[in-house]
């Protein structure tokens, strides 16, 4: 069974727990023994079972069962084997049950619900300061349960002393914030020595003169041979019509959606004036997966200022590596983005035949392909090379399918990948800000058809007017899994390179503290920004990441300024061509290890490109050693 | 302390009706963002959760019928299965993350344990204001 399937099975067991200990409980109080006894034995078996269910999971790591085994394992255990030892004789029995058998049962109901609240309302990790409350909770709940059942007696004054104060010294952990910084060096030991540690290493960086991250910026003149290649985007609101003649309020570039597509060829400089004209929120210039000068990156409050309405900003950076990327606002880019502030960005030379930049975005509900929201038809003479380059600008990933001719997938997020192989008939599940460019020859016989999602016709090239299309159901195609995908290569980093840095991040949901703020939200090791420590690496380190999904979403992980190599997948190194990737999709129950070589200084944004997701905490910084930010850095989504 | 948890049942009450509206409001939300939601899972996961913990407090100190005190923390506890719907529903979610037809049945639970959500409170408030019509403070002293 998959780590998904084991977390299912383990939110059902303790439910199914929980209300059979409660439910035990219930049938003593009303004075059915039997009854009582029965379901008793319902709770046991459940119980049973959800530790089998964790000790399965446990096998895909430490992290999917933590606040398991630290706090509700144990406390299902020690209220439990006390109630069957406190009921079962008394019930069997089957005299008119006494308090004391009431109590006990209800009292491991709490503790089946408490360990379920903190895997749902908490998650990972069980601190201190969680487990207190935890405990806290489900005492106060046996005592007053204690106090209604037994009637008026003499209070156990101590035992409601001790767990007013646990209950409290709970709660006041979880306001006591975490370290600022992770130094990556030494899991354990940034563990246990927390903000002391982090804080000493910060402290040796502010000795060493500070390089502000404005200063990192592209240069000013092309490479010899190149050209400067100038644009000038405004930010502005308009209604944007569909192909279809519908008509969407949207925020554009230029009044476009997607906004001017900006293309290049290696050498070329890029030098993008952004003006707003009426956004009123701020925007700025993001290149997706192009990794530019620090200063260039357009993270509001980190590398920049928003670009308020009357304001500019010029952005400037070598195309120093041809492929397929995308640019996007990052002020408050979960709505921006949603509202149609993006646009293509193709670095060439061109290649010969059709080409066609596809960016697939959700308006209104409807898929849109560029600007069409009905298939964009295109005739391309038989023979003729083919580029589809498909880019997903949507929060949730898409899946596309190309019926009518083998293809290849020949690159993935800009980068060629090794040795791509003929593919038909399999689903390209492409993660939310990712790009795959598929190549073919245009047949002489038959139409060649893209759709979107198993629903949307999205494109139709015809070879000429006789030609029909292919009518497939592709829904039921296997989705090809990019880590077998091409032909294996020696790649500069591997699973037994030696890592100057090391860090884990385990994403989950749960009750955390944003900037102060209480919020129900997605977080980063417990933490929600700006509360997550800082990775701290310095130049020329070698780190590794290592992403684990204990959610229940898909998770489109986005490193800015560097590109990753994928070392593994749940523990599987990647058979196929090496996987350079600036976002991949970590489901829930994955494991992902990547690496990259910083060689890129500046302060980068590290986020989930769910950009809800984002805005709901699932975003983190990675600083170079010495680099300074004059800026706030209070948000950057 | 009969009044203050009459009034920390009737607030209570009024949170729950509020979370349906702000339902509401989030569901015909255009375009739906990270906001649509916002103010429903704000009143959801905080309001109505202290709302209810501190009502129940405000009962036992008053000495109420137990069954009485079970019913006031009962929202709090139907609160958790609210947020478990969601859990399962999305793990039978397709590999995209969009929804399936298996995952809306379960999801659509979320609207009939809201009205369960509703009912309780409901009731504990008219509990409340019996138990204050029936004897206005009459263990104000002895607590």
């Amino acid at each position: 069974m998959t780590p998904a399937t084991l977390m299912t099975l383990d939110l059902l067991a303790a439910v199914v727990t929980a209300a059979a200990w409660l439910g035990s409980g219930v049938a003593a109080a009303s004075r059915r023994p039997r009854a009582a006894l029965a379901v008793l034995g319902v709770a046991i078996l459940a119980s049973l079972t959800r530790v089998g269910v964790v000790v399965a999971l446990s096998g895909a790591g430490w992290w999917f069962v933590q606040e398991k085994v630290v706090v509700a394992l144990p406390l299902l255990l020690v209220t439990g084997v006390t109630a069957t030892v406190v009921a079962v004789p008394r019930l069997t029995r089957a005299a008119d049950p006494q308090p004391s058998v009431v109590v006990a049962l209800l009292a491991a109901g709490y503790a089946a619900v408490g360990g379920l609240a903190g895997t749902l309302l908490l998650g990972y990790p069980a601190t201190l300061g969680s487990a207190l409350a935890i405990t806290a909770a489900v005492a106060g709940a046996t005592l007053l349960t204690w106090r209604i059942v037994a009637g008026p007696g003499r209070s156990p004054r101590i035992a409601i002393a001790v767990t007013a104060i646990a209950g409290v010294a709970g709660v006041g952990l979880a306001f006591v914030p975490p370290p600022t910084m992770d130094d990556g060096r030494d899991q354990s030991l940034t563990a246990a020595m927390g903000y002391h540690g982090g804080g000493a290493r910060l402290a040796v960086a502010g000795q060493e003169p500070g390089r502000p991250v404005t200063s990192f910026r592209g240069p000013d003149s092309p490479s010899p041979g190149g050209v400067v290649r100038r644009y000038s985007l405004t930010a502005r609101t308009a209604t944007v019509t569909l192909s279809s003649g519908q008509k969407v309020a949207a925020w554009t570039f230029d009044g476009k959606v997607p906004g001017p597509p900006i293309t290049a060829n290696v050498g070329d400089l890029i030098e993008v004036r952004l003006r707003n004209a009426d956004i009123a929120s701020g925007v700025t210039l993001h290149w997706h997966g192009y990794d530019v000068p620090a200063g260039e990156d357009g993270v509001p409050g980190l590398t920049q200022e928003a670009v308020m309405p009357g304001q500019e900003f010029v952005y400037r950076f070598l195309a120093d590596r041809q492929g397929t990327y995308w640019y996007h606002t990052h002020e408050v880019s979960s709505l921006g983005v949603k509202m149609g502030l993006y646009g293509t960005l193709l670095v060439g030379p061109p290649p010969a035949g059709v080409d066609l930049a596809l960016p697939v975005h959700t308006f209104a509900g409807r898929t849109v392909v560029g600007d069409r929201d009905q298939p964009l038809d295109r005739q391309a003479a038989p023979g003729t090379p083919v580029r589809l380059r498909l880019i997903n600008t949507d929060d949730t990933p898409h899946r596309f399918t190309l019926s009518g001719t083998p293809y290849r997938l020949s690159s993935v997020d800009g980068t060629d990948l090794n040795g791509p192989g003929e593919l038909g008939r399999v689903g390209l599940r492409l993660p939310a800000g990712g790009r795959y460019d598929l190549t073919f020859t245009m047949p002489a016989d038959r139409m060649v058809v893209l759709r979107t999602d198993d629903r949307t016709t999205s494109v139709r090239l015809s070879p000429g007017s006789s030609a029909g299309a292919p009518e497939e159901d592709t829904a039921g195609w296997p989705d090809l899994d990019l880590l077998r995908y091409g032909t294996a290569a020696p790649a500069p980093i591997s699973g037994s390179s030696r890592f100057d840095r090391d860090f884990t991040l385990v994403l989950d949901r749960g009750l955390a503290l944003s900037g102060g703020r209480p919020m129900y939200a997605y977080t980063v090791g417990g933490h929600a920004f700006p509360s997550i420590p800082t990775e701290m690496v310095s130049s020329g380190d070698l780190v590794r990441l290592t992403v684990v999904n204990r959610s229940r979403d898909i998770h489109p992980w986005h490193l800015h300024g560097h590109r990753v190599l994928v070392l593994s997948r749940d523990g599987r190194s990647p058979s196929g061509s090496p996987l350079w990737l600036d976002t991949f999709d970590v489901r829930p129950g994955e494991v992902w290890q990547v690496a990259f070589r910083a060689t890129n200084p500046g302060l980068w944004m590290n986020h989930c490109h769910n950009l809800v997701h984002a805005d709901e905490g699932m975003a983190l910084h990675l600083a170079y050693e010495g680099v300074t930010t004059p800026f706030h850095g209070a948000h950057g989504g | 302390m009969r009044r203050v948890y009459a009034v920390l049942a009737g607030l209570m009450m009024a949170a729950v009706v509020v979370q349906w509206y702000l339902a509401a409001v989030g569901a015909f939300d255009k375009p739906q963002d990270s906001d649509s939601f916002a103010l429903h899972g704000l009143n959801g996961m905080m309001v109505i959760p202290v709302l209810s913990l501190l009502a129940t407090i405000a009962a036992a100190v008053s000495k109420v019928p137990g069954r009485l005190i079970g019913l006031t923390i009962l929202p709090l506890g139907l609160i958790i299965v609210q947020v478990l719907i969601i859990a399962l529903g999305s793990a039978f979610d397709d590999s995209s993350g969009n929804t399936t037809p298996l995952s809306l049945a379960v999801l659509g639970l979320h609207a009939i344990n809201g009205m369960a959500i509703m009912g309780v409170s409901a009731s504990v408030f008219n509990q409340a204001r019996k138990l204050l019509k029936a004897a206005p403070e009459p263990v104000a002293q002895a607590s």
